[in-house]
């Protein structure tokens, strides 16, 4: 084997570190920038030369952004859209998994690859026949029209993705608990969903962050401002005449925290949901 | 249940693309292949279509090449890998409106952090309007590899941990260097997973709507970044054509689909399962 000298060696393992801190620097330092922003009083964040430290930290623009604002409403329609949607599509999907692995009936493969090519869809695609329809039906302005909106954009692709997870339980475990004298529901709330239970996380988390990151269906359709989600509401207060970047920040700041927490605490599954394709976007 | 789910608004959408119709209100008026016909005149149209293609175009290359070189340093062995992993998926993990109102602060040609140190270590003369005219598309799509280039590094990072290490050895024993390993063994190993990365970055990239939107956005030159997807919503939530918007948006179904059907083509293989 051929041996590379040492000095060479060393060369390499300082460039690899180098590159390491510049990966992590390229993706964390912007964010950093937006908490440094948030914590300054307006007179600092305008200030030149900036500073990364702020130098009289406060909290002012977050109590500002709690007191003044709507953030607190937009906070929790994001936070029952969300929940209520994943609940929803990983209960619809599941069933559905379920029925499309267990048991046999025509045309299932042809329907796993349709399911399968609307992986490739984008919001913008479906947006004009669902706003006219949620018009037909008088849902606009509702937060069921943003539920169901995110519940079929993405049941499909949960379908998908727990129909996988399903396949690799062996039919066995089940027919066991059912000559165990359990019924068939039994067996799927004992068996299968524990073992199941990746899948699931999976599809929580895909479901989760399509719905909580999304701006265009409650764009379109939601109008009043009492019932908006945290991206609209956050762009309203980006587009006021003066942009008050350090309100701006803070709003930032208090997003991306409950999606970098769940992010934290699913990281161990997350993996996982990776290589059987839980991302999209 | 779920096929209609997926056909019936594709199935609508087609249907109201034959109409012309307010977004508004309920009246319609049979168009036939009317709104089709306009969209071919339309300039407008074209001029979406060629930015959203270079929009496209530029931004799936550049996360390609920057994707595949972070997931080799990422799959190199070093202490605190763990965390620089976790890390680096922060830009695609944080809500589209976080990741424009931090760039666009950091890009702010008054305030901003970048044109600050631009003009303070005289690389520039002048601080950059980053959001004007010249430089928005420049910016956009800096901003855009930013934001998803971390879905390339994880799609070839799984890939790169499956290839067995003696491919490498074998190959490093017959005297091959860095460079000739990396096109030797790892690329054609990549292969595979590449055909699908390309292929969805682009698709998603094409019709990659709120990054746009909000880029644009009150910045004034918003004209110079009006991509095929936020003409449809123009079209549909601006100018209240929802017939037309509908047609536009089967438009861009049709051409995604043919481009797809054309890739196979082109560029698939039997052996390959992706």
């Amino acid at each position: 084997m051929r041996r590379r000298p040492r000095a060479g060696r060393r060369l390499g393992r300082a460039l690899l570190y180098a590159a390491a801190l510049g990966l992590t620097a390229q993706a964390v330092l912007p964010l950093v920038w937006m908490l440094s922003t948030a914590l300054k009083p307006p007179r600092e964040v305008l200030a030149t030369p900036p500073g990364l430290v702020p130098a009289e930290p406060t909290l002012e623009n977050f109590a500002r952004l709690v007191g003044e604002t709507a953030f607190l409403a937009y906070l929790r329609n994001s936070v029952v859209v969300s929940g209520i949607t994943v609940v929803l599509t990983v209960a619809v999907a599941a069933a559905a998994a379920y029925s499309l692995t267990r048991f046999a009936f025509r045309g299932r493969e042809a329907v796993a690859k349709l399911v399968l090519c609307t992986y490739m869809f984008a919001p913008i695609m479906i947006v004009v026949p669902i706003y006219v329809m949620a018009r037909g039906l008088g849902l606009v302005n509702t937060h069921a029209a943003l539920v169901l909106s995110y519940s079929s954009f993405c049941l499909p692709f949960a379908l998908w993705l727990l129909r996988a997870f399903f396949q690799s339980i062996p039919l066995e475990l089940e027919e066991a608990a059912l000559v165990d004298g359990a019924g068939r529901l039994r067996a799927v709330v004992h068996v299968v969903l524990p073992l199941a239970l990746p899948g699931l996380v999976a599809t929580s988390i895909f479901t989760f962050t399509l719905a909580w990151n999304d701006y265009v269906f409650t764009r379109i359709l939601i109008a009043s401002d009492e019932l908006k989600t945290l991206p609209v509401g956050v762009q309203d207060l980006f587009s006021a005449a003066v942009v008050d970047w350090g309100l701006i920040m803070a709003a930032g700041v208090l997003i991306t925290l409950p999606a970098l927490a769940f992010f934290a605490a699913v990281q161990r599954h997350l993996v996982e949901g990776w290589g059987s394709g839980g991302l999209k976007g | 249940m779920i096929a209609s789910l997926v056909a019936y608004p594709v199935g609508y959408a087609i249907w109201l693309s034959l109409h012309e119709k307010h977004s508004f209100f309920p009246a319609q008026r049979w168009v036939g292949l009317g709104n089709y016909a306009l969209i071919l005149a339309d300039e407008e149209f074209w001029d979406s279509l060629r930015k959203g293609a270079v929009y496209a175009a530029a931004t799936t290359a550049l996360q390609l090449v920057a994707g595949v070189a972070m997931a080799l340093v990422l799959h190199r062995a070093f202490r605190g890998r763990t965390f620089v992993r976790a890390a680096v998926l922060f830009p695609y993990m944080i809500p589209t409106i976080v990741a424009v109102i931090v760039w666009r602060w950091l890009l702010n040609e008054t305030y901003g952090l970048v044109d600050h140190l631009l003009v303070a270590w005289r690389i520039v003369r002048e601080p950059v309007v980053w959001l004007g005219v010249d430089h928005i598309m420049t910016s956009l799509v800096a901003m855009s590899v930013w934001q998803f280039t971390p879905f390339v590094v994880v799609s070839v990072l799984a890939r790169l941990q499956t290839i067995p290490p003696e491919l490498h050895e074998a190959a490093r024993v017959d005297g091959a260097g860095a460079w000739a390993r990396f096109v030797h063994v790892t690329l054609p190993q990549l292969r595979a997973v590449l055909f699908v990365v390309v292929l969805l970055r682009s698709i998603w990239m094409f019709t990659k709507f709120d990054t746009v939107w909000l880029w644009g956005e009150g910045a004034g030159a918003g004209r110079e970044i009006r991509t095929l997807p936020v003409y449809v919503y123009m079209r549909t939530f601006t100018y209240y054509q929802a017939g037309f918007g509908a047609a536009l948006s089967v438009v861009m179904f049709a051409m995604l689909m043919a481009a797809t059907v054309l890739y196979f083509r082109l560029f698939w293989k039997d052996e390959e399962t992706a």
